[in-house]
């Protein structure tokens, strides 16, 4: 079980780490969901036409860079509401993406390809004399190691960089940054290409594990990866342990429905649901404890 | 702070948006059409080619009045209420389920009890977002996303599952009695008197936001809060009753498409009226009396969008897409800035 919640776990904390760059830099990133969708899909198609998983990796990171580049202008250059372009930017991915499906493969389902491998477990070698262990520790593929490697960078990224700071100074005080002659705006775009690229990592991660493409294959993942930001106390850790919570729910609420029925199509739900509860359980918490602070002063 | 800039476009952004949704649409059917000039020519004259096609259309605007009205008056109290997909869906089973079991009542009276039910559930929903906004400070715009999207499979499971009709090959609800029918406007098509309830409901709004104490103190709420609260209104109010209003507007939309187009809940039959809602409270600047052509101009090119896709050679959302260009570019500042370069967007540069 825990070998499946770290599984599970990987898009979520890779779009999750993402999203911190943007909430620091003061935007709420509402498109993440339809950047990771843009990112699962367009690993697909990548590694289809080239074979390479690589390649795959990067155009997977391409179209939600290029995605995420566009909601940076509309925000920024022109001004637009960030909720309602991150809005834009989910549905033009739900729109876009079984137009060019439908285009290029004459079909807007599911995408299987033979030419998709599997991503290359790192220590399939290695050997530990208890199985279950093994599994946990050595039995993931790459990307799970990878995503956990990436709670480290990010972190020296924000904690110990200029760029970082600045971009934590950007979102409590706008006007830290024009008092030192540096632009709040550059720095803002900078954070939402940021997130574009970890949700194209996100989502190359969460469909090249399948070896296929689903429509919403997301699932509501994106909005999860954005609350995890708030539960994990805006912290490359906290963000960790946020995301292993709900990876660890989801596989229960997988396990769950072997054991006591529970209908296939009110599970869809489940993830939302946890997610809601958890995001009040955690505002009720920072509530109180802004109130005592504010009485012990 | 980028974070909460007003939503509301200027006129020329809206035209902008519609004109760009419109290029948009050109550009994928040249692309998706053989014959790309009959697609254009059926999406612009199919919503008017009989009266059926015409009908339709206008009662969808009419149900998209209902959501815009309450996407917008949330916008105007600066709350954000992205939970309207749920809040319909589940209103509208609501509904179903109370006129099901009713025993045989006059159908007024059925009829009201219908509405109260819907807006009653769609209230629920909404206002609980409202109420931890206001007890605890929780982002109501990610809440009441995540309460509708965790209600919306929990609703499909109960029509397709126990609360089937087993003698319907469609997976929908058994069907309400005839006197709970809303009246038609324009047989054969299902356009009722929902319309014109719509239209009310939007004349009534108006009124209440711009000539009463209450509409002042909400719309000065959403305009600066720690100044009405410096000015001694109550900010508490104004998040969780715009947020109330909201779904219940919202719930409304649920009961009377039951009520007066489709007589039974059906899986899936509502979605898109929430997303929708939102385009037509940008397109209507969160105005009540404006969201009226909004919601008119939003279902033609929708209905335009549905009659050219006969013409093209796959079938694709072609709606999502409309509505995502529209979402880009209605509260973008395109020609504003560059005409008359402000002070502030010079130090911004």
């Amino acid at each position: 079980m825990i070998y499946n919640a770290l599984e599970i776990m990987t898009p979520l904390l890779i779009a999750g780490l993402g999203g911190l760059f943007t909430e620091l830099a003061g935007v709420l990133n509402i498109a993440l969901e339809g950047l990771m969708l843009a990112g699962a899909f367009g690993a697909i198609v990548g590694t289809a036409a080239t074979g390479s998983l690589l390649a795959g990796i990067i155009c997977g990171v391409g179209a939600a860079t290029l995605l995420a580049a566009l909601y940076a202008y509309f925000t920024t250059r022109l001004r637009a509401n960030i909720f309602i372009a991150g809005l834009a930017v989910n549905l033009f991915s739900a729109g876009v993406i079984p137009f060019i499906s439908t285009g290029l493969y004459g079909t807007k389902g599911v995408l299987k390809f033979n030419a998709v491998g599997q991503i290359p477990h790192l220590f399939g070698h290695v050997q530990v004399h208890i199985p279950i262990l093994q599994d946990i520790f050595f039995g993931h593929n790459v990307t799970v190691y990878l995503a956990l490697l990436l709670v480290l960078f990010v972190y020296l990224i924000l904690y110990r960089t200029p760029f970082g700071l600045r971009l934590r100074a950007l979102g409590k005080n706008e006007e830290l940054l024009t008092s030192r002659g540096l632009s709040p705006e550059r720095y803002r775009i900078y954070a939402i290409l940021i997130s574009g690229v970890a949700c194209g990592l996100a989502g190359s991660a969460l469909s090249l594990r399948l070896g296929v493409y689903l429509p919403n294959i997301t699932a509501g993942r994106g909005w999860i990866a954005l609350v995890t930001i708030y539960l994990g106390y805006r912290h490359p850790l906290g963000i960790l342990a946020a995301a292993f919570f709900f990876a660890v729910m989801e596989s229960l609420a997988g396990a769950a429905q072997g054991l006591i029925h529970i209908p296939g199509t009110v599970l869809l739900g489940v993830p939302y649901a946890v997610t809601v509860i958890a995001m009040v359980i955690y505002s009720i918490v920072r509530h109180n404890r802004l109130r005592r602070q504010r009485l012990y002063r | 702070m980028v974070r909460r800039r007003s939503p509301y476009g200027n006129l020329t952004a809206t035209f902008i948006a519609i004109g760009a949704a419109l290029v948009i649409t050109f550009i994928l059917l040249s692309v998706g059409s053989k014959n790309p000039g009959k697609a254009i020519g059926a999406f612009f004259l199919g919503p008017f080619s009989n009266t059926y096609y015409l009908g339709n259309m206008l009662n969808s605007a009419s149900a998209l009045i209902l959501t815009g009205l309450g996407v917008g008056l949330a916008f105007r109290a600066g709350v954000f209420n992205l939970g309207g997909e749920g809040q319909v869906y589940v209103s509208a089973l609501a509904t179903t389920m109370i006129l099901l079991r009713l025993p045989a009542l006059p159908g007024v009276v059925g009829v009201v009890i219908g509405v109260l039910a819907g807006c009653a559930a769609g209230a629920l929903l909404a206002g609980l977002s409202g109420l931890f906004k206001q007890l605890w400070g929780t982002d109501e715009l990610i809440t009441s996303f995540l309460i509708s999207a965790a209600l919306v499979p929990t609703v499909d499971y109960l029509i397709i599952g126990p609360l089937r009709n087993q003698k319907s090959n469609l997976l929908t609800t058994k069907e309400i009695a005839s006197q709970y029918h809303l009246l038609r406007l324009l047989p054969p098509s299902h356009l009722n008197l929902t319309l014109i309830i719509a239209v009310l409901s939007a004349l009534l709004l108006f009124f209440i936001l711009y000539y009463t104490v209450w509409g002042y103190e909400l719309r000065l709420t959403g305009l600066n809060r720690e100044f009405s609260r410096y000015g001694g209104i109550s900010i508490g109010v104004y998040t969780v009753m715009p947020m109330v209003l909201s779904g219940a507007l919202h719930g409304a939309a649920g009961a009377f498409t039951v009520m007066g187009t489709y007589h039974a809940s059906i899986s899936g039959f509502t979605s898109g009226y929430g997303w929708n809602g939102i385009a037509v409270a940008l397109i209507g600047r969160n105005n009540p009396l404006g969201v009226i052509p909004a919601a008119l101009i939003f279902t033609y090119l929708a209905a335009g969008a549905n009659a050219a896709l006969l013409h093209t050679d796959f079938t694709f959302e072609l709606g999502a897409i409309i509505q995502a260009v529209i979402f880009f570019f209605i509260t973008a500042q395109i020609w504003v800035p560059r005409l008359f370069p402000s002070r502030k967007a010079e130090v911004d540069a």
